[in-house]
């Protein structure tokens, strides 16, 4: 049994939101369950880690750090994403530090194995000794690129670390289904349409916070004026995702009284209608007739998070006044969670807290989440 | 060879991979033997693959007319 992961305290969590308790401080200030988490929660399911507009064309390279490992997110000649652990095969060298554009092939800056686009090994130089480009022991059939499983959903990219999850469209069908309007071509907003919000705060707090509408009129008091808790509904599909929708998403509008175009082909639930889930783990999406995004959370340690914010249109094409007006009212709304998010980081330091209890009215969304990842852990740690 | 040299570590001083490619393979025709023409093949096809020149074909086929690759 991992250190400081009680059974009892899972299945406190597990209980009806009635009676359950939100999970312990340990999840959130103790570094030791953060490294169970990584196992049970990030790596054995579908994580967030990229937008595909991170690497726009083919031979686009991006190395990222997730959970202290080094990938590479590449796209590859014929165009597909794909995600690589960002090691020579050779000597675990770093292959790429910087995003770059790979013109032909990658090689590897220390002894020049050089890889594919698609990860096939294709030379080794001198490794059967100067000019002698082959040895027998060395099969480069079977040392290619290590690639972590990815796939691509909402332009995002997820990945199963671990390889052993079930495949996304199965893990994710009902949410799926229940978005298959949206199942059409998104572009991102580009460079004006993305920020980074770094915050001091574990990386579920975060979840937790977008799940539910209950703080909405307190925290977001501008939206009072048109979007009140009462125009709100839950979300919570037990073991799956978790959010809340709105029937009064209102359409941002120019000077001129111009919108973004809108997605095609919705029927009436959308016209003033929006909903934002958290895709299990760490992906938090949002939908409405005129524009999507994405945040990605990234979990940097059990007390540090950074926020990755996209923009996502129907178009290719959108008005930049509009656009830029629509990324910072969409930035003021994602900073004014701050404070609470680290407010509760910090709260988790208080020895007597017990995780909290939920409103069994207003934080389903909430307490849906953490049965989640409490059954996740719990199966990690094969507690019955 | 001494020009050849200076051209090449000037080449990689400036991390001109086109100016290797060639000054590999011009290296490569100079030497003064079949192992030190394949070492030199073998890094201007390293560098052609690299950035995707279309010399990278004929450095491959030279190479694999010595068994190198």
């Amino acid at each position: 049994m991992a250190k400081d992961i009680a059974p009892q305290t899972l299945d406190a969590v597990r209980q009806p939101i009635e009676t359950a308790h939100g999970l312990p401080n340990a999840h959130y200030i103790d570094a030791d369950v953060f490294e169970v988490e990584k196992q049970a929660v990030l790596c054995a399911n579908w994580a967030g880690l990229a937008v595909t507009a991170d690497v726009p064309e083919p031979g686009d390279a991006k190395p990222m750090e997730f959970l202290g490992m080094p990938l590479l997110l590449i796209r590859d000649r014929q165009g597909q994403v794909r995600v690589f652990q960002n090691i020579c095969r050779h000597r675990g060298m770093i292959l790429v530090s910087e995003p770059r554009k790979i013109e032909g092939a990658l090689r590897c800056p220390y002894h020049s194995w050089c890889y594919s686009t698609e990860g096939k090994l294709v030379s080794t130089p001198h490794v059967g000794g100067p000019g002698q480009n082959t040895h027998e022991a060395i099969d480069k059939s079977l040392l290619g690129l290590i690639e972590v499983r990815s796939h691509i959903w909402f332009e995002t990219v997820f990945i199963n670390i671990d390889g052993n999850a079930a495949p996304f469209e199965e893990v994710h069908a009902d949410l799926i289904a229940r978005w298959s309007a949206f199942d059409q071509p998104m572009y991102h907003g580009g460079a004006d349409s993305t920020f980074m919000l770094p915050v001091r705060t574990n990386w579920k707090l975060a979840v937790e916070n977008y799940c539910e509408s209950y703080h909405l009129p307190w925290v977001h008091p501008g939206l009072n004026s048109y979007s009140r808790l009462e125009d709100h509904y839950n979300i919570d599909e037990k073991g799956k995702y978790s959010g809340q929708g709105t029937r009064v998403y209102r359409q941002l509008k120019g000077d001129d009284g111009a919108v973004f175009p809108d997605f095609a082909g919705l029927d009436t639930k959308w016209t003033e209608g929006g909903e934002y889930v958290t895709v299990y783990p760490n992906v938090l999406l949002g939908v409405q007739r005129d524009h999507s995004f994405v945040i990605i959370l990234e979990p940097v340690s059990h007390a540090q998070t950074r926020e990755h914010i996209h923009l996502l249109y129907a178009t290719p094409q959108t008005d930049d006044a509009l656009r830029t007006k629509n990324a910072a009212q969409w930035r003021e709304v994602f900073e004014e969670d701050i404070f609470v998010v680290e407010g509760m980081q910090k709260g988790r330091y208080a020895p007597d807290f017990d995780g909290g209890r939920f409103s069994p009215a207003m934080d389903g969304p909430t307490h849906c989440f953490h049965d989640w990842v409490a059954g996740k852990i719990a199966a990690h740690l094969d507690v019955p | 060879m001494t020009a050849l040299q200076d051209r090449l570590l000037a080449a990689h001083a400036h991390d001109d991979r086109t100016a290797l490619v060639t000054l590999y393979t011009e290296a490569a025709d100079d030497a003064a033997n079949i192992d030190a023409a394949c070492f030199f093949l073998t890094h201007a096809y390293i560098y052609a693959l690299e950035k995707g020149d279309p010399a990278a074909k004929g450095l491959y086929r030279r190479l694999k007319g010595f068994g190198r690759v």
